[in-house]
């Protein structure tokens, strides 16, 4: 017969201090649209500059708050043929960003989402905004001291609401700029 | 022949969360595949087991009138099922017809009226499981949510994915769900339910399964209030006295539904980890921290 057993926890500050941010590039920006289209022969840049008028209208559609100038877009193609759009986009918290692609059926419809780079920081810095703000906006090769040791995180359960909030923003946009 | 092993790691929001796959094998292209494969195993969980989703199974059963037989597919039929020895092994602890009292918290949405204030019915009373994959509800009431155990049991069909192409090695992490399988002994931080800015303690586990609950929380928010969605069965209140539980299981699908029975039980959930020969660290709101024996045998803490 088991029982339970009093646990103290003495490697809480240990911990901190070794594990600051838990960063992973997943994917490349070729790889995954490689990856979302592979019979694409070529993927063509279409980059959109926001006009005024296109904000507010995304803004509409989606519900969601535009915080950026233009969204980085290409078609894939198969020789002329559109197979779809590649559509790449950020959701930015208070100190953190996770980059992410959304492919587009050439109708408008989610092919699949592929997050490109996730970064999370569960150490002790957390508490530190100015730490933090040093890895808003940069790719993990620059300066994150990642702990290689931990891949892996389990606890509360992680919500993924910003970015299900990020696809309704893209969305908005295939109506307002791509359709 | 390739003899240099590939590890490729992917990433995907699904169930709500983050999914990660992580496979390795001789051929790169295989791996890739593998880990498509097993994506789609997650994506098609999460088609037939949302509650949000119009057209999923679970939806269709919560539309359904009493009586009406419902055809679900299989790996819906087996969630059910599961989910109902569940709840007459945990005596009621685990329950999938929370849902309406989810929804007057305000933890699910509601797309028909918010049903009455009344006790959580057990699903075991308000569902009947028929022949063919059918099924059927009794109670009008009755609104299922398999948000407790879908999770799971995704992890589980994803690994069964990466075991169908040959893959030596992996970890399927949904969102703090996982399992792990291969040679390779995987670390894995557990986040302290109380600050998730920290974490309580690290443990290595290999070919096994491992869960945890607590307030949700969004890695992009930390000042966003958190809620605990774990509701008492008895009360429909919001568990107080535990904030956070850790099971490690054989199975990502029992690891996942036994950390809901260890929060709402508390200590006393010992009886139902011992049927499911699992282990758990639980946190006490009080600040303690608690794990079983097997727990401690099973894998002393890394640092």
């Amino acid at each position: 017969m088991s029982t339970w057993v009093r646990w103290s926890a003495p490697l809480v500050a240990a911990i901190a201090l070794t594990a600051p941010v838990h960063a992973v590039q997943y994917l490349t920006i070729g790889a995954a649209q490689k990856l979302a289209f592979p019979a694409a022969t070529r993927f063509a840049e279409a980059h959109v500059v926001y006009r005024p008028a296109d904000i507010a209208a995304i803004q509409r559609i989606s519900g969601q708050p535009v915080r950026t100038r233009g969204e980085q877009v290409w078609k894939a193609l198969a020789g002329d043929r559109l197979l779809g759009f590649f559509i790449l986009d950020y959701v930015i918290g208070k100190h953190l960003v996770i980059d992410y692609a959304v492919s587009l059926e050439p109708d408008g419809r989610v092919r699949r989402v592929d997050v490109l780079e996730y970064r999370e920081a569960y150490g002790g810095e957390i508490r530190n905004p100015s730490w933090l703000a040093q890895f808003v906006g940069k790719r993990s090769e620059s300066v994150l001291e990642v702990n290689k040791d931990i891949r892996n995180i389990s606890g509360a359960t992680l919500s993924s609401r910003h970015v299900t909030e990020g696809v309704k923003r893209v969305l908005a946009l295939y109506e307002v700029r791509l359709k | 022949m390739k003899s240099v092993s590939s590890r490729l790691a992917r990433c995907r929001p699904l169930l709500g969360t983050f999914v990660e796959i992580t496979a390795a094998g001789q051929d790169a292209d295989v791996v890739e595949k593998s880990i498509e494969a097993a994506f789609e195993a997650v994506r098609r969980v999460h088609h037939l087991m949302s509650f949000h989703d119009p057209d999923s199974d679970v939806s269709r059963l919560n539309r359904a009138r009493p009586g009406e037989a419902i055809v679900v597919d299989a790996w819906t039929r087996d969630v059910l099922e599961i989910s109902t020895e569940l709840e007459r092994t945990s005596k009621g602890s685990f329950n999938i017809g929370v849902a309406p009292a989810l929804q007057r918290l305000g933890l699910l949405p509601c797309s028909q009226e918010p049903p009455p204030a009344l006790a959580m019915p057990a699903a075991t009373a308000a569902i009947e499981l028929l022949a063919d994959k059918r099924v059927c509800k009794r109670e009008p009431e009755c609104r299922v949510d398999l948000g407790g155990i879908a999770k799971g049991y995704a992890v589980d069909r994803a690994v069964e994915a990466l075991h169908g192409y040959g893959i030596q090695g992996g970890v399927v992490n949904a969102g703090g769900d996982l399992a792990a399988f291969g040679d390779e002994d995987q670390v894995v931080a557990i986040r302290d339910p109380r600050d998730p800015a920290r974490s309580l303690c690290r443990v290595a586990i290999k070919d096994a399964a491992l869960a945890s609950s607590g307030p949700t929380f969004d890695p992009l928010d930390w000042s966003a209030p958190r809620r605990c969605a774990i509701l008492h069965p008895r009360t429909g209140a919001s568990v107080r006295g535990v904030c956070g539980a850790s099971v490690r299981a054989s199975s990502c699908l029992i690891a996942d539904a036994l950390t809901k029975v260890v929060m709402i039980q508390g200590v006393a959930a010992l009886d139902v980890l011992e049927h499911y020969k699992a282990s758990a660290l639980l946190v006490m709101a009080s600040g303690e921290v608690a794990v079983t024996g097997a727990w401690r045998g099973a894998y002393a803490v890394a640092t």
